[in-house]
């Protein structure tokens, strides 16, 4: 097991379970208060989530999110060496688990939810009972001061930092059965003129999965701490842990001890108080008995909370150095909204003319918006001229598609050219321009899968289903894309195209059905940006996903097409001609009655 | 959160399956003709199904009865209040054969206690006593030698004790006819955090404590609505104390101190509500304890909001829904002379404590109001005094 003074010699690292925002930005405001150059948070498992923003300092971090414990890239996870598991009670134990079996070296940590099955904590203790420290589960979790705080301990305002002077070593260890006692008793700590040197919440849980006699040989062995002031309850029997360890001398530093639940003894039967094991079962569980068992052995146990205090004012305080920590700034504090970069470094201005000479800078625009769109410097020309090729293709084709239609439509009921774009966007869609996205989904579904074309084309399309990057409504076998033939070019410039081959052969099986499904021009830019973006830009899996999920490859439609929308606007302002209304002949109107008469017929 | 008795019936379904004969019995008893059906030459065993303790000595079991006697026993116990009840074919037997067996979760497994001579009073006789705990499948066989029992049964008998979520499990008692076990009697508690993970028994199978007080029900059927704790125990309704605690283990602290200054039999409720309740939850809450100090005959009355220093709780956003329930109230609580104590700390504190001091000066309800900077004990410490000064 770890020890104290470790945990104090080296900066620790915790990886959160779950999301609690109250307690994780605690635990930034703490580590910032010790001065700490990072938080000690190293990342959350929380699924739905990239990343979460939180305070540290004035300024905010991102904590980078997962999915799973194994999803922690190598560099973050050597950090990470305790857990705080905020999941319910229902997931605590399979959570705690998966995280030890990825974080095997991991010291220990905290499980946060009450109501976790007694049959679960049995287990846990089987498991890791002698080898970490875990505080919980329930309880507000562990403090070393000035060190580590993992969990609501010591509080969640900045105003209790301060309070609870959480940020300077102490002498004092406060261990606790119960999480709020926790913390009026490191409140009081600091109210009597004293620092604690380690702070841990128990649980009221009947098997805490570290025990006492662990967390009391924890406190007995640190050299920093001094006394310990323990807060127990009626119920359980961990009292006699304290004796125990008293009589063999594995504890022979002194204990201040509060038993509270005297109040029990005002009622004909024994009560079930908050904790779960706060109910007297048999005689020597009274906080009587206990705290007589206690001072038998030398512990000070006194009858009243106020005697407890006034007997840890008395005690003797070694000296200690309060950090100066400047919370009034932090308490302004205001949330941002997120921005982590300059989509576009503008930094230094490109010279254009020299010399009276135009500077020759080739496909400098389509560069530019590939930078700021992946968010990271394009190295290779071809990724620039795929990008190029694109915006080219497809800034128009034609006044018919519905996208175009619906701008002109617009602009001739006399709206400006920002409505009347807005329109033409508003059109694009699953059938419309919005395609390319889906199918680089579906051809990067298809690599991953590592299935045959022939049987992911069947279970794509079960159900009558369409497969997006694939078929045209006028091309076919016989009448190829003029576009799709000169983009596929591209795929002669570099040598492993997966995304390409995959779309080809799944190509080969649509247009054995049907001579219309043919790669189309959506699916073949798709394919083709993704290959490049693996193989010339050094994308990884996982981050060309993350592209799909922000529909990176709807914008090479959308960019260009705005471009070929707004000529539209134009063209419809320059001749104006006037609000535009459907043919009659062009609308196909049944009458309303047309039913009724045939079912009149009919009966 | 904590151990709950299970009905004998659904207890002895669990570990006997489908070769249990046992008939639950809940609303009027009417239908016992499959009881006929069934038949059973030595007759019926019938007793009360609510987890009641010592039910021999109290009347509640009747031995050898038919149909018609079964109904007339029913009939009695409805009279005195219980409404589940258990027939099962009796199961004739010497009582010298009788055994006692309980298993129960421990730290580091299951403990098997087990006597010869299941008369006998565990407790005084650890002599007779055969103790084991069992951490690991391989104990089984231990286990079984050392009681002498048959170890298919223990092996079964803790299988459906783990993947079941029992916490404790008594059969007083047990009869053991070569590898055949009879449980006559079995009670058992299981772990309530274990509810959503055990598929054999659900609500219904629990034997629920009667709630004592209708305030009691209202905030049962709160708290079932809230990950936060919301509880309420009616201890005197005669009485001048009116706790709002919050939270568990400075709840007890608090209490303690009005028991010490000989002040525990005016305490009129317990409970807390604690992890984080809303606004409006609080407002529900606090509510009752307030129609609960109103409905007090005592003369002199005090409200008593106090906790420790809370983690996560916020205090302003707490103490607002506590003023909502205050203001709904205010003109008769300022008629009959109460006085609200506070003392409480936590997030949000100096927010929290501001509001609820401007409020209660407002309505002249004000007794004391303190931070974390005070004594955890000093509110209640002036709410006594108050309500000693005359009476």
């Amino acid at each position: 097991m770890i020890t104290l003074n470790d945990i104090r010699k080296k900066p620790q690292g915790v990886l959160v379970l779950g999301n609690h925002p109250g307690i994780v930005q605690s635990i930034l405001d703490f580590d910032y208060a010790c001065g700490k150059s990072e938080p000690s948070i190293v990342a959350c498992i929380t699924s739905n989530r990239k990343s979460l923003k939180f305070f540290f300092g004035k300024g905010e971090v991102l904590i980078p999110c997962f999915q799973k414990v194994t999803d922690v890239p190598q560099a973050l996870a050597a950090k990470v060496n305790w857990m705080l598991n905020v999941q319910s009670g229902r997931r605590a134990f399979d959570s705690t688990i998966a995280f030890f079996d990825a974080f095997s070296d991991a010291y220990g940590g905290h499980i946060f939810a009450e109501n976790v099955p007694e049959r679960h904590e049995t287990e846990l203790i089987k498991k890791y009972g002698n080898t970490k420290i875990i505080a919980g589960p329930s309880g507000v979790g562990i403090l070393v001061g000035g060190h580590l705080k993992i969990g609501a301990i010591g509080g969640t305002g900045l105003a209790q930092l301060e309070q609870g002077k959480l940020v300077t070593e102490g002498s004092i260890a406060v261990i606790s059965t119960s999480g709020g006692m926790t913390n009026e008793l490191i409140t009081d700590v600091a109210l009597a003129g004293k620092r604690v040197s380690f702070s841990l919440a128990i649980g009221g849980d009947r098997f805490p999965i570290s025990s006492l006699t662990d967390i009391l040989t924890l406190a007995e062995e640190d050299p920093q701490t001094t006394m310990i002031a323990y807060f127990g309850e009626l119920g359980g029997v961990d009292e006699y842990e304290i004796v125990e360890m008293i009589k063999e001398k594995k504890l022979t530093k002194p204990v201040l001890a509060y038993i509270a639940g005297i109040i029990d003894e005002a009622f004909d039967e024994h009560m079930q108080f908050g904790h779960a094991k706060a109910l007297v079962a048999r005689k020597d569980e009274s906080a009587r008995a206990k705290r007589e068992a206690l001072r038998a052995v030398g512990v000070t146990a006194p009858d009243t909370f106020p005697e407890f205090l006034e007997a840890l004012a008395k005690l003797p305080t070694p000296e200690f150095h309060d950090r100066v920590v400047a919370m009034d700034s932090l308490a302004k504090r205001q949330k941002s909204i997120l921005s982590t970069r300059e989509v576009v470094d503008m930094d230094e201005i490109p010279t254009f003319v020299k010399g009276g000479k135009i500077v020759k800078r080739e496909n400098a625009f389509a560069k530019k918006a590939l930078e700021a769109l992946l968010g990271r410097e394009v190295k290779s020309d071809v990724t620039v001229a795929l990008g190029e090729a694109i915006f080219e293709l497809l800034i128009d084709h034609g006044g018919h598609v519905s996208g175009a239609v619906n701008t002109m439509i617009t602009a001739r009921a006399g709206k400006d050219l920002v409505s009347s774009l807005a329109a033409g966007l508003l059109t694009i869609g699953p059938r419309f321009g919005g395609a390319v996205n889906e199918a680089a989904r579906t051809w990067i579904d298809g690599v991953a899968s590592k299935k045959e074309a022939p049987q992911f084309v069947e279970e794509k399309t079960k159900g009558g289903k369409l497969l997006l990057g694939i078929g045209h409504l006028k091309y076919r076998i016989g009448i190829p894309d003029p576009r799709v033939g000169a983009i596929a070019e591209f795929a002669s410039l570099f040598k492993n195209h997966p995304h390409y081959d995959f779309a080809r052969e799944v190509e080969k099986v649509t247009t054995a059905k049907n001579g219309n499904l043919i790669l189309n021009v959506d699916g073949v830019m798709a394919a083709l940006f993704l290959d490049i973006l693996a193989e010339e830009e050094g994308f990884t899996d996982k981050e060309l996903a993350e592209l799909v999920d922000a529909e990176f490859f709807n914008a090479l439609f959308v960019i260009p097409r705005t471009v070929g929308f707004i000529s539209h606007f134009i063209e419809q302002k320059k001749n104006d001609e006037g609000l535009f209304r459907l043919p009659d002949e062009l609308l196909y109107v049944r009458k309303v009655n047309e039913n009724v008469v045939d079912k009149k017929g009919k009966q | 959160m904590s151990r709950v008795k299970l009905t004998e019936y659904r207890a002895k379904k669990i570990i006997l399956g489908d070769s249990y004969r046992g008939i639950s019995i809940r609303s009027d008893g009417g239908k016992l003709a499959p009881l006929e059906a069934k038949g059973s030459l030595m007759g019926w065993v019938a007793k009360v199904d609510q987890g009641v303790k010592k039910r021999m000595k109290q009347g509640l079991v009747a031995i050898g009865v038919d149909a018609a006697k079964a109904k007339e026993a029913f009939a009695a116990w409805r009279k005195k209040g219980f409404s589940q009840f258990l027939l099962e074919p009796l199961f004739p037997h010497e009582a010298s054969e009788e055994q006692y067996l309980s298993l129960e979760r421990v730290r580091d497994g299951v403990r098997i206690l087990h006597a010869r001579d299941g008369g006998i009073e565990i407790e005084s006789h650890p002599e007779a006593v055969t103790s084991v705990v069992v951490s690991s499948e391989s104990d089984i066989a231990k286990a079984a030698q050392a009681t002498k029992l048959p170890e298919q049964f223990l092996h079964d008998l803790l299988k459906a004790f783990n993947d079941n979520f029992f916490a404790f499990l008594e059969i007083n008692p047990l009869i053991i006819h070569g590898d055949e076990a009879t449980l006559l009697d079995a009670a058992v508690l299981v772990d309530s955090a274990g509810a959503f993970f055990a598929k054999s028994w659900g609500e219904d199978d629990l034997v629920k404590a009667q709630a004592q007080h209708k305030a009691e029900e209202r905030v049962e059927a709160l708290a079932a609505t809230t990950p936060a704790q919301l509880t309420l125990k009616v201890l005197n309704t005669e009485g001048s104390l009116f706790f709002l605690f919050s939270g568990g283990g400075g709840s007890i602290v608090i209490a303690d101190e009005a028991q010490l200054q000989g002040a525990g039999d005016l305490i009129a409720n317990y409970g807390e509500y604690s992890g984080g309740p809303t606004r409006e939850e609080t407002h529900l809450y606090a509510r009752e304890v307030i129609a609960l100090l109103l409905a007090s005959s005592a003369k002199k009355k005090a409200l008593v909001i106090a906790g420790g220093v809370a983690n996560f709780t916020d205090i302003a956003k707490t103490f607002a829904g506590i003023i909502d329930a205050l203001s709904e109230s205010a003109d008769k609580l300022r008629k009959y002379g109460v006085k609200v104590f506070v003392r409480r700390g936590g997030p949000n504190e100096k927010a929290g404590l501001e509001l609820m001091r401007e409020f209660l000066t407002k309505e002249k309800l004000l007794g004391s109001i303190y931070g974390s900077d005070i004594v955890i004990t000093k509110a209640v410490e002036d709410a006594i005094r108050h309500v000693k000064m005359t009476s």
